[in-house]
């Protein structure tokens, strides 16, 4: 025993002193961010090292884990230069202090005026912009063309209500069991996100501009969408997974769901012969809207922003612009990097007519009809208010309660308007 | 007789085969799908068994491992297995030292009489009581302060405290069992307390002084959250930091992260099978009889 | 220091004894745990929002007081006791039935003992996605096997309604932490000497007997230890939550390590996610004694 544990204890001191490389990393600035494609960004960095001369690093932390990470690494007071947001907690990360506005520093206004106001408003706090686009884009329908042509049906849904026809026809002709996944599970990143394109998509707000609550009103479209997702539950076409599944473009790739509303970047992997079992079969179309309204829908952005603990504000801003938006040759070199090269959606009006760019992502999307999707985006600028999140949060377990026909809709529904009022007049707006 | 000893074992056999099929089984998926592709995960019904054998991701992290950035390996297969030399430095410096101070400090608490006895018990366990999570930022905030973040020898000593209550709970509970004349006949030899606790408890205890470095071993070579919070940049991550990399957002590398959790799940077995064969009963009687 | 050769004679008292051999363990965890504990309970008396900077003020008790008249709180204490009592109950039966397995002799026994602990062994994160791929509704394997074996006819969303989310966390949760448990009381069966069953064998008692009247009596202290971690363990729990069901669907596992993560991460309001975890540790801490004294107690005489 007391044999086997010295030797136990020589390696675990051995070990780390053989294998522990150079720890101290020169004076550079401190990227954070998720880990995609770290060496492409590595390798940006060192071309901006290069033209500016600052030293600069790539650290990734999990992209899972990424926002608590960060929140503990404020507050400690860590010092990261430069940090990848996302704009579910640009009104957090901003209200806490964490995050520097970029309005009025030097190339920000010609930088912005590139940039169409939607994606403006959604890196927006309290008036100031905090960041330039890391990627963007909206969300689309994407469905299982394969699925349709094998129910009979040569075209995709138009209005909610056809989705459902075309989901029973899917069903009846026994392709998949529920041929509709709606993203409802708790969590920033599903429930009121696919809320808001039901809304949307049906010409309706979950807000007005002045953040008064309007999706409790009488026949609201967000009423209306709840009652939408009720009625197809009950009919079994949208999948009962729906309320805890998440991943769906995982259940997209397998083949088993034929529609889903997703972010447009998600195609690209449904289309992956490596990780789909249906590479090719999956298209984008127009989020389905109603009779009267066409195809409404939300979009999203990923920004570079400057933390409060950055010591040299000027290098890291230096940063942020060769990031965000041009490099010192005056193009946009990163952006259209990942453009081209990975098919991450794109902000600067420039790139738009970048016969290059829309070249390269037409083997996984259809660009026409996406950039037709992204003229619906409609702007949520209460999003951007600091106790959104807080409010919802509150509303995950009562709205499913409400969707699956376990608690009355009116009832959660004012409740939830109240919670709100509540929290506004708490936090003064 | 005969015939019973064999009865006894088939009924042996045949509850470890479901012990095993309901343990290890599971498991025996996450070792499939980590020599599949990634979308013959998504199969219905499930790809049992391989085929063909895809090797792509074994390749890589080991491949990785070797040639660094010269693999053309993606950055989290190169720096998975390098990250195993941290995880075991945290894990196996956990095991020893808090075997060795949890022992000294159960020994008191099992076997002394003193005022407080209880009160201290208690106390010692009193930080577990609340989650980790409400602990983390404060942590992660005095660490930094004095300077310890970023630094592999915090994570020793936060996985310490948070499994030193466990390991003395458990030995103050040990070292109960053995008959105090044993102790009382070390102590008219002239031992003093010392050498009792060297000579006669720890000698006795050999299996719950394992069990407790299996637990401390394997709670820190499994913990995440603090390595994740302390670390602020590569050269600190542990393999469970490491592991987590491979979702990126953007897209998510299952099979990757399902091979490097094959790959965690060696250390720590190694660790039990060279250690649980002190494991053994019959400790006591032998030496009560002596 | 100097060392000093201690002679049974002249020798401190045991008070003076016990302070110094549990020293350097107590040292460790004051120096590590002290100030952020008290940091967490100076925020627990705090109004701290991060959100809010600059509006942090002292409330006294108002944080605990606000909790106690919450439905917010003890709807998630309701469903945190439901959870742990399952829990605890399934894998302290298991275990032991497998700690008594894993203790006869046999060939393989070590093999078999290593083995037990691999699923305590695979990374959390691996664990996560393993169970979501086992119970996903579509690809899942655990609908494959019912559904070849006839069990169900079509396959089922596990997680998508109570009880059987319930249910299956519990499963997934056991099948983590039943290794621990199980390693605990198989240390704990070395201790019982082997002459004693002899003896009983002798008197002619069954197995049932011996269970009843050596195991598990002289079982007792290592298994009130394991019941005791147990419970510390799955009154607290959050990463299996957060992973499989992120406290849904409509709040059925919503449990209040998942509402003290959402309270302190998500809307980084410290001082109700500090209150909070100081009434669910003065719970435990409070059932933790209770445990104790009713089932240690016949192991003092």
């Amino acid at each position: 025993m007391l044999r086997s544990f010295k030797f136990f204890a020589f390696l675990s001191v051995c070990i780390p002193l053989l294998t522990t490389t150079a720890l101290a990393q020169d004076d550079g600035l401190k990227l954070t961010g998720w880990p995609y494609e770290v060496d492409v960004v590595t390798e940006n960095l060192g071309r901006f090292t290069d033209q500016t001369g600052h030293g600069a690093v790539f650290l990734p932390f999990p992209s899972n884990e990424y926002h608590d990470k960060m929140v503990a690494s404020f507050v400690a007071g860590t010092e990261f230069d430069v940090a990848y947001v996302r704009d579910s907690y640009l009104a957090e990360w901003a209200s806490a202090g964490w995050i520097l506005p970029i309005t009025g520093l030097p190339n920000s206004e010609e930088l912005l005026a590139d940039l169409p106001q939607g994606i403006i408003e959604q890196m927006s706090y309290d008036g100031e912009v905090y960041g330039l686009p890391y990627y963007s884009g909206v969300q689309t329908m994407a469905y299982n063309a394969a699925h349709l042509a094998a129910a009979g049906i040569d075209a995709p849904p138009e209005t909610w209500a056809e989705m459902l026809e075309q989901a029973q026809a899917i069903k009846d002709a026994g392709v998949v069991d529920y041929p509709i996944l709606m993203q409802l599970r708790s969590g920033e990143n599903y429930l009121l996100r696919e809320w808001e394109t039901l809304t949307a998509s049906r010409g309706g707000r979950l807000f007005d501009d002045d953040f008064n609550p309007v999706f409790h009103l009488e026949d609201s479209p967000a009423r209306q969408a709840l009652d939408w997702l009720t009625e197809g539950l009950d009919a079994g076409l949208i999948d009962p997974a729906s309320l805890t599944d998440d991943d769906g473009t995982l259940l997209m790739a397998a083949g088993t769901t034929s529609f889903m509303t997703t972010t447009d970047y998600t195609l690209k992997a449904m289309n992956d012969p490596e990780q789909s079992n249906v590479a090719g079969d999956i298209k984008n179309g127009l989020v389905p809207g109603t009779d009267e309204v066409r195809s409404g829908t939300w979009g999203y952005v990923r920004l570079y922003a400057i933390t409060a603990n950055a010591e040299d504000k000027d290098a890291a801003w230096q940063l942020v612009q060769f990031l965000g938006g041009k490099d010192a040759t005056g193009v946009y070199y990163v952006p259209k990097r990942w453009a081209l090269e990975f098919g991450l959606g794109f902000s600067p009006a420039p790139l738009y007519e970048d016969e290059e760019v829309r070249n390269s992502i037409s083997g996984w999307i259809d660009p026409d009809l996406l950039s037709e999707q992204s003229e619906y985006a409609i702007s949520r600028p209460y999003r951007f208010v600091p106790f959104f999140s807080d409010w919802e949060i509150g509303s995950w377990g009562p709205l499913q309660a409400a969707i699956l026909g376990d608690a009355d809709k009116g009832e959660v529904l004012n409740d939830l308007a109240e919670e709100w009022n509540e929290l506004k007049e708490d936090w003064g707006y | 007789m005969k015939q019973r000893a064999r009865i006894r074992l088939v009924i042996i056999y045949v509850a470890a085969a479901m012990l095993l099929a309901g343990t290890v089984g599971p498991f025996l998926w996450l070792v499939s799908s980590s020599f599949q592709y990634e979308r013959q995960l998504l199969n219905r019904p499930p790809q049992w068994l391989p085929n063909p054998i895809v090797l792509d991701s074994y390749r890589e992290i080991f491949e990785g491992a070797v040639m660094g950035e010269d693999s053309g390996v993606p950055y989290q297969s190169r720096i998975f297995l390098r990250s195993f030399a941290n995880s075991f430095f945290v894990a196996g410096s956990v095991a020893v030292i808090a075997v060795m101070a949890g022992a000294y400090a159960a020994y008191p608490l099992a076997r002394l009489r003193f005022r407080g006895r209880q009160v201290l018990l208690f106390a010692i366990l009193a930080s577990r009581l609340i989650p980790a999570l409400s602990l983390a930022i404060p942590i992660v905030l005095v660490a930094k302060r004095i300077g310890m973040s970023d630094k592999i020898v915090s994570l020793v000593f936060i996985n310490l405290s948070f499994i030193l209550p466990y390991v003395i709970w458990l030995l103050q509970s040990y070292f109960k069992t053995i008959p105090m004349e044993l102790e009382d006949a070390g102590r008219i030899d002239g031992c003093s307390r010392l050498q009792v606790v060297h000579k006669i408890i720890l000698p006795l205890s050999l299996p719950g002084l394992t069990s407790a470095a299996i637990l401390a071993f394997l709670l820190t070579w499994g913990e995440f959250l603090f390595a994740l919070l302390l670390s602020e940049s590569p050269s600190s991550y542990t393999s469970t930091v490491v592991v987590s990399l491979f979702a990126t957002d953007v897209d998510v590398s299952f099979v990757s992260i399902i091979t490097a959790g094959v790959l965690s799940v060696i250390p720590p077995i190694c660790f039990a099978l060279i250690f649980q064969r002190y494991i053994i009963s019959g400790l006591l009687s032998g030496s009560l009889k002596g | 220091m100097q060392s000093r050769i201690a002679t049974p004679r002249k020798e401190m008292s045991q008070g003076a004894l016990a302070l110094i051999f549990s020293a350097p363990a107590v040292l460790i965890i004051a120096a590590t745990i002290l100030v952020p504990f008290g940091m967490a309970v100076f925020l627990s008396l705090h109004n701290w929002n991060l959100k809010r900077p600059g509006r942090e003020r002292f409330i006294g008790l108002e944080n605990y007081t606000d909790w106690l008249r919450d439905s917010d709180f003890w709807d998630p204490l309701g469903t945190t006791f439901t959870f742990a009592i399952l829990a605890v109950v399934v894998i302290i039966i298991v275990s032991l039935l497998i700690s008594l397995l894993l203790n006869e002799r046999f060939p393989g026994r070590g093999v078999l003992r290593a083995l037990l602990l691999v699923p305590w062994a695979i990374p959390s994160v691996v664990n996560a996605l393993l169970w979501k791929w086992l119970l996903n509704p579509q690809y899942g394997l655990v609908n494959a096997i019912f559904f070849e074996f006839g069990i169900i006819t079509e396959y089922q969303n596990m997680l998508g309604s109570m009880p059987s989310v319930m249910i299956w966390l519990v499963i997934a949760y056991s099948w983590i932490h039943i290794p621990l448990a199980t390693l605990l009381l198989l240390s704990g069966l070395q201790t019982i000497p082997g002459d004693i069953y002899e003896s009983a064998i002798v008197d002619g008692a069954g197995i049932w007997q011996r269970f009843l009247t050596i195991t598990l009596p002289l079982l007792r202290p290592m298994l009130s230890i394991v019941v005791i971690f147990e419970m510390i363990f799955a009154l607290k729990v959050f990463d299996i939550i957060f992973v499989l069901t992120a406290g849904g669907p409509a709040d059925a596992t919503n449990v209040l390590g998942w509402q003290i993560y959402t309270e302190t991460f998500r809307k980084l309001d410290f001082g109700a996610g500090s209150s909070i975890a100081m009434l669910l540790g003065a719970i435990t801490l409070a059932l933790a004694i209770l445990f104790y004294v009713f089932l240690d107690k016949g192991v003092e005489q």
